[in-house]
C-alpha cells in the first residue's frame, strides 16, 4: 500500500542490504566462536587446567593493644618460617630428611609432621620451625628452588614487646585448637562457621586465649583477605596480582587505660616478692597500673609453648605466675577492711565517733576470747584513735552493735562480694559473707561469733586487691562511685554498677582523716610510710594482715611463729590500700605482698613509692586516644581536666 | 487516501486491551525467553562469591522493570512519538551539556548528572532520541527530497553534536554506538554509494590521526593491547590483555556442549574481571558449549529480524526509521559486545543487552523494543505532517 513513493523501496532495498550486512557479522562472530571452542579447543582446555590465578588466603593484621599514651603492648615483628606444602611435595619423607640436614628436627617430630601433612588438606602448609634465625632463613631461602613443597617465607607474628609485665592483663595468642574454633564459631550459620576454620587453620592466624587479646578478639581480629596469584601448571607462584579490593582489612588498635612505665616500675618494686597492685585513677576509673607478679612471658606462648616450659609455670604453686593475682587473687582484706566496718557503724547509728572503748588487748564474748593484735592493749580509744591505731577491740565492739547484715550491706556498697567487668578474662567477686550467703553455702546460720572476725576483716570476707583499691578511691572520692576500667579506647564492656549511690561524704571525711592519722600522725600504723620523699603531699592509708592459717591458743601462749621461723607459704600477707596526695587524692593503691607479714612493714613502702611514681610521672594526665579540644587546652600543663 | 484517514483514526480509539492483544507477542516472549537466559547465567557467574549473592534477584526484578518500560513505550501512540521526537532530542542535548557542567564522576569517566533525587546517565537516553529524531527529520524532509547528497548533511549534525559531548565524558562506545546506529539510518535513508565508498576510505585514513590526537591515554593502551593479541604476542604484562587471554581461554575450554551449569572453572573462579557484567558471555560460552552459545546469537538473530521486520511493514517513515533505528542500536550492542570478547575489536566497555548484569543497558534496551512495538501498533498510520 505504501510501495507508491520511491523511498519505500529504497528503504526496503537498503534494509535488506544492512540486514544481509548484519547476518553476515553475527556469522562471522559464530564462526570466531567456532574456532575458539572447537578448533583451538584442546589448546585452551590445557591452558585451563594449569590456570593460572589461584586466591590464597590472607589472613588481616591483628590490631595492636596500646597502653594509654600509645606504647605498644602487643605488636608484630617479622619472623621466618619454613613449612611443607604436601601438594606440591613429590615426596614427603624425602623432603623431610634433606630439611632435617639444615635444621635440627628430632626423628619423632619429623614422623609427627609427615603425619600432620598427610592428615590436613594438601594445600594446606604445615608449619616446620616459625622462629628461623637470620641464617636459617637465608640458607633455606635459596634451597627451596630445589626442593618442591618446601616453603620459605617472612611472617607476621605477635609480640610483646614488654614482655611479662602486663602477661595477665593482655593474656597471650595462640594457634586456635578445637576448643577456640568451637568458640569462635558460636552463633553462626554453616558457611560462616566453614569460614572460621579456613581462617584459623592458616599458619599466620593466632586467637587471643586469655586477657584482653581473648575479650577483644572481635576488634583486633580484622577481615581475611586473598592474595592473588598467578601460577604455573606447578603451582609455582608467578606473579602476585596486586588487588586492593582483595586486601585483607586490618584490625583496631585498641588503647588500655595503663600507663606501661608505672607499671615496669611498679613490678620491678616488687622486686623477688609476689604479689599484687593495683592503681587507678580517683576522677576517671582509669587503671593505671594492674600488677601481678612474678608472671609469664606470653611471647613464650604464641608458637606454642613446650609442656616441659609450661609444667614448670604451672607447678611453682608458691609463686603461681600464671595467676592473676590483682584480678583473680581474693585475700581477706584483714585491717584495710576497717573503714569499711566504721563508716557501717556509723550509718548504722551504733556508735559516737567521739565514743571511746577500752581495748586491754582482748576481747570476750560469750565462751571465747577475741585477741587484739596489740598484746598489751589501747587503752581508750575513739574512733580516729582506733583506726590509725588499728584497734581490733574496738573493731569487734563496733561490729557485734551492729550485727553482719549492717556490715555487710556496706561492704557491697564498697563493691565487694562482685565481679568488676574489665574486658578482660577471669576476675573474681570474693565473698561478702552474710546469713543468706552463709546458709547456701555451708547451710547453716550465721553465727554472731563470726562478725566479731568480719570486723577485722578476716574470717569469711575475702576480696580482690582491685576491689580494695577501688574502696580506697572510693573513700578517697568521699563517696564518689568510683568505677574501674582499663580499656580506653576498644570494645568497653557493659558494666552495671550496682549500688550506685554515693556514700555519705562525712562519713568519708571521717575515714579520710584515719586514713591520714595511719600515716601521719603519732600513733599510727605506718608512720614511716607516709612520707611521699616529694616535699609536700603526703600518702594516706591503711595496713593490714591477711592471716593464712588459724593461730592455736598454745601458739599464742609460746608467741606467735614468724619470719625465719615458719615456712614462707604459711606466713600472713601483707596488705596496705591508700589514696595521696592527701589533701587532694588523685591515685588510689592497693597493695598485696604473698606472705609479706606485716602490712606497715612489707606493704606500705611499696604502696608509697608506686604512688610517689604515679605522681612524679603524672600518670593520669590526658591519655592520647582522646582527641578533643580539651587535649588541646590541657597541652600546657601536660595534665587532663581537672 | 481517505480510507486510511479512516482508518487511523479508528485506531486511536481502540481499547487498550485490543491493543495490549495486538503487541508483537512473538517478539516480546522472545525477548522475556533472552531475559531468563541472562539471570541464569548470572547466577552461575555470581555463584561463587557471597558478596554477589544478590545479583541475580536484583537483575530478574530489572528485568520485570524493564519489560513494563517496553510496554508503556510500546502502547504509547506512533504520532505521539512523532510529537516528542523533536522536543525529547533537544531535552536529552541539554542534559549532555548539564554533565559537562555539573555531571558527577563516577569509573573515571563524567556521565552522570543529578536531577532532584535521581541519577541519570543522558548519554544513554539519547541512543533513543537520537533514532527518534533522525526519523523526524527523514520524514519531514522526504517531500523536498531530490535524491540529492544535501539531505544528509543535517543528519549527520544531529549525530555529531552529541557524539562529540559525549566523547568528551569520555565514553567511547556510547560515542561509537551513535555513530554506527545513526550511520545505518542515514544509510537507510539512501545515502549515494559513492559516498559511502568516500567516507570509508577516509575512515581508514584517519585511523592513526585518531589514534595519536584523538583517543585518550587509556584507550591508546587498549587498542596496543588489542593489536598485540591479535598479532599473537605476549600480552601478560597488561591487564586488559590478561582480561582478553582469560576470556579466550574461558571460551576456547568450553568445547562443543560445555562444562555444565555452574562448573565452569574459569567463571567459578573468578579468573575474569568484568565477568557478570560485560564479560558475561565467558561464563555462557565456557558452562555451555559452542552450541548453546551459538544459539544464543541466533535467538539475538531472530529478535533483530522480527524488528526489521516490523519496520518495513510500517507506512509513515518515521515508524520505520525509528523501528530501524531501534533494531541498529541493540544490534550494535550485540555485535560489538561479542566480537570484544571474543578478542576481535579492542576492549570498550559495551555491554550484551539482555545477558549482563545492570540497569542502564536493560532500560535502553527495553526503549528500544518499545519503539518497535509502537512502530507495530502504528504501522497502518501515515503520519502526514501537513494534515
Amino acid at each position: 500500500m505504501s510501495l507508491k513513493r520511491p523511498i519505500d523501496g529504497l528503504f526496503s532495498r537498503r534494509a535488506l542490504i544492512a540486514a544481509g550486512g548484519g547476518t553476515a557479522m553475527f556469522g562471522g562472530l559464530i564462526a570466531r566462536l567456532f574456532q575458539l571452542q572447537i578448533m583451538e579447543h584442546e589448546r585452551f582446555e590445557v591452558a585451563a587446567a594449569e590456570n593460572g590465578v589461584r586466591l590464597d588466603l590472607a589472613p588481616p593484621q591483628r590490631g595492636r593493644i596500646l597502653d594509654r599514651f600509645g606504647r605498644p603492648l602487643a605488636a608484630h615483628r617479622q619472623a621466618g618460617r619454613v613449612s611443607i606444602v604436601r601438594e606440591q611435595a613429590n615426596d614427603l619423607t624425602g623432603l623431610m630428611a634433606e630439611l632435617s640436614k639444615h635444621l635440627d628436627i628430632s626423628p619423632e617430630r619429623q614422623a609427627r609432621l609427615i603425619s600432620d601433612a598427610r592428615r590436613q588438606a594438601s594445600f594446606q602448609p604445615v608449619t616446620v620451625k616459625s622462629e628461623l634465625s637470620y641464617e636459617d632463613f637465608s640458607r633455606l631461602s635459596v634451597l627451596a628452588p630445589s626442593l618442591p613443597g618446601l616453603q620459605v617465607e617472612m611472617a607476621a607474628t605477635r609480640s610483646y614487646p614488654r614482655g611479662r609485665d602486663f602477661a595477665h592483663v593482655l593474656g597471650y595468642v595462640a594457634k586456635a585448637s578445637e576448643a577456640d574454633l568451637e568458640r569462635l564459631s558460636e552463633d553462626t550459620n554453616a558457611q560462616e562457621r566453614a569460614a572460621i576454620r579456613r581462617l584459623f587453620k592458616h599458619p599466620d592466624m593466632r586467637t587471643g586465649r586469655s586477657g584482653v587479646e581473648r575479650y577483644a578478639e572481635d576488634w583486633l581480629r580484622g577481615e581475611a583477605g586473598f592474595r592473588k596469584l598467578e601460577t604455573n601448571a606447578a603451582g609455582r607462584i608467578i606473579r602476585e596480582f596486586d588487588d586492593p579490593s582483595l586486601s585483607p582489612k586490618a584490625g583496631r588498635d585498641l588503647y588500655l587505660t595503663v600507663d606501661a612505665e608505672l607499671q615496669k616500675f611498679a613490678i620491678d618494686r616488687f622486686g623477688e616478692e609476689s604479689g599484687a597492685a593495683v592503681v587507678l585513677d580517683i576522677e576517671t576509673g582509669d587503671i593505671l597500673a594492674f600488677v601481678s607478679t612474678p608472671a609469664f612471658d606470653p611471647n613464650d606462648f604464641v608458637n606454642g609453648i613446650s609442656s616441659k616450659d609450661y609444667a614448670l609455670l604451672r607447678d611453682d604453686v608458691e609463686y603461681s605466675p600464671l595467676y592473676h593475682k590483682a584480678y583473680d587473687g581474693t585475700y581477706p582484706p584483714g585491717s584495710t577492711f576497717k573503714m569499711v566496718v566504721a563508716a557501717a557503724a556509723l550509718e548504722a547509728g551504733v556508735i559516737n565517733p567521739n565514743e571511746r572503748v577500752y581495748c586491754p588487748g582482748h576481747y570476750r564474748f560469750g565462751n571465747n576470747t577475741w585477741h587484739c593484735w596489740k598484746k598489751r592493749g589501747h587503752g581508750s580509744v575513739n574512733m580516729h584513735w582506733a583506726i590509725k591505731g588499728s584497734c581490733d577491740v574496738y573493731f569487734y565492739e563496733i561490729a557485734k552493735r551492729m550485727g553482719i547484715e549492717n556490715l555487710a550491706d556496706m561492704g557491697r556498697r564498697f563493691g565487694f562480694g562482685q565481679r568488676w567487668e574489665l574486658g578482660l578474662t577471669g576476675g573474681r567477686s570474693g565473698v561478702m559473707p552474710d546469713d543468706a550467703w552463709k546458709r547456701a553455702a555451708r547451710g547453716e546460720p550465721w553465727y554472731e561469733g563470726e562478725t566479731l572476725n568480719i570486723g577485722i576483716g578476716q574470717g569469711q570476707v575475702s576480696t580482690s586487691p582491685l576491689q580494695l583499691a577501688v574502696m580506697s578511691a572510693r573513700i578517697a572520692a568521699e563517696g564518689k562511685i568510683v568505677t574501674p576500667r582499663i580499656i580506653g579506647d576498644g570494645p568497653r564492656p557493659d558494666t552495671d554498677i550496682p549500688f550506685d549511690e554515693p556514700l555519705d561524704p562525712e562519713i568519708m571525711q571521717r575515714m579520710k582523716a584515719g586514713m591520714y592519722g595511719v600515716t601521719s600522725e603519732a600513733g599510727g600504723t605506718a608512720l614511716r610510710s607516709g612520707d611521699l620523699g616529694l616535699g609536700g603531699p603526703r600518702l594516706a592509708g591503711k595496713t593490714g594482715t591477711s592471716q593464712v592459717r588459724r593461730i592455736s591458743a598454745a601458739e599464742r601462749a609460746s608467741g606467735i611463729l614468724k619470719g625465719d621461723n615458719i615456712a614462707r607459704r604459711l606466713r600472713d600477707h601483707a596488705l596496705f590500700v591508700a589514696y595521696a596526695p592527701h589533701d587532694d587524692p588523685k591515685y588510689a593503691i592497693s597493695v598485696v605482698v604473698e606472705h609479706g607479714e606485716g602490712g606497715s612493714k612489707a606493704a606500705a613502702p611499696v604502696a608509697r613509692d608506686i604512688i610517689a611514681e604515679a605522681l612524679r610521672i603524672d600518670a593520669r594526665r590526658t591519655p592520647s586516644y582522646i582527641r578533643t579540644a580539651s587535649a588541646g587546652s590541657a597541652s600546657g600543663t601536660g595534665s587532663g581536666a581537672r | 487516501m481517505a480510507t486510511m484517514r479512516a482508518s487511523s483514526l479508528d485506531f486511536s480509539r481502540r481499547s487498550l486491551w485490543t491493543q495490549l492483544g495486538s503487541l508483537p507477542w512473538g517478539l516480546i516472549l522472545l525477548i522475556c525467553a533472552m531475559g531468563m537466559i541472562g539471570v541464569a547465567i548470572l547466577h552461575s557467574a555470581t555463584f561463587t562469591n557471597p558478596q554477589e549473592a544478590g545479583l541475580p534477584m536484583r537483575q530478574a526484578t530489572r528485568f520485570g522493570i524493564a519489560l513494563g518500560v517496553l510496554l508503556v513505550v510500546g502502547l504509547v501512540p506512533i504520532r505521539w512519538w512523532f510529537w516528542a521526537a523533536w522536543p525529547s532530542y533537544l531535552a536529552t542535548l541539554v542534559l549532555l551539556v548539564a554533565v559537562e557542567f555539573f555531571g558527577t564522576t563516577g569509573g573515571g569517566a563524567q556521565r552522570w548528572v543529578q536531577i532532584g533525587p535521581v541519577g541519570v546517565q543522558p548519554s544513554e537516553f539519547m541512543k533513543v532520541t537520537l533514532t527518534l529524531a533522525l526519523a523526524a527529520y527523514y520524514h519531514k524532509r522526504w517531500s523536498d527530497f531530490s535524491g540529492g547528497f544535501m539531505i544528509h548533511l543535517p543528519a549527520l549534525a544531529l549525530i555529531a553534536l552529541p557524539a562529540a559531548l559525549i566523547f568528551r565524558q569520555p565514553d567511547f562506545g556510547t560515542t561509537l554506538a551513535l555513530f554506527a546506529s545513526g550511520g545505518i539510518l542515514i544509510f537507510l535513508a539512501g545515502l549515494w554509494w559513492r559516498v559511502i565508498m568516500a567516507l570509508g576510505v577516509a575512515a581508514i585514513a584517519s585511523v592513526p590521526a585518531i589514534y595519536f590526537f584523538v583517543l585518550q591515554d587509556y584507550q591508546r593502551e587498549r587498542v596496543d593491547t588489542y593489536v598485540a593479541q591479535l598479532t599473537g604476542q605476549s600480552v601478560n604484562v597488561m591487564d586488559d590483555g590478561y582480561q582478553i587471554e582469560q576470556a579466550k581461554i574461558a571460551i576456547g575450554s568450553g568445547g562443543w556442549t560445555g562444562k555444565g551449569y555452574m562448573e565452569g572453572t574459569q567463571s567459578q573462579l573468578d579468573y575474569i574481571p568484568e565477568q557478570h557484567t560485560d564479560f558475561i558471555l565467558t561464563v555462557l560460552a565456557e558452562e555451555f558449549g559452542f552450541l548453546v552459545t551459538s544459539g544464543v546469537l541466533i535467538l539475538w538473530m531472530v529478535i533483530l529480524g522480527l524488528g526489521l521486520a516490523i519496520a518495513l511493514r510500517a507506512a509513515s517513515l518515521f515508524a520505520r526509521f525509528a523501528a530501524a533505528g531501534a533494531v541498529a542500536t541493540v544490534a550494535f550492542y550485540i555485535l560489538f559486545n561479542v566480537a570484544m570478547v571474543l578478542g576481535l575489536v579492542p576492549v570498550v566497555g559495551v555491554p550484551l543487552p539482555l545477558l549482563s548484569y545492570g540497569g542502564t543497558v536493560m532500560i535502553t534496551t527495553a526503549g528500544c523494543f518499545g519503539l518497535i512495538c509502537a512502530a507495530h501498533l502504528g504501522r497502518n498510520e501515515p503520519l502526514n505532517t501537513g494534515a
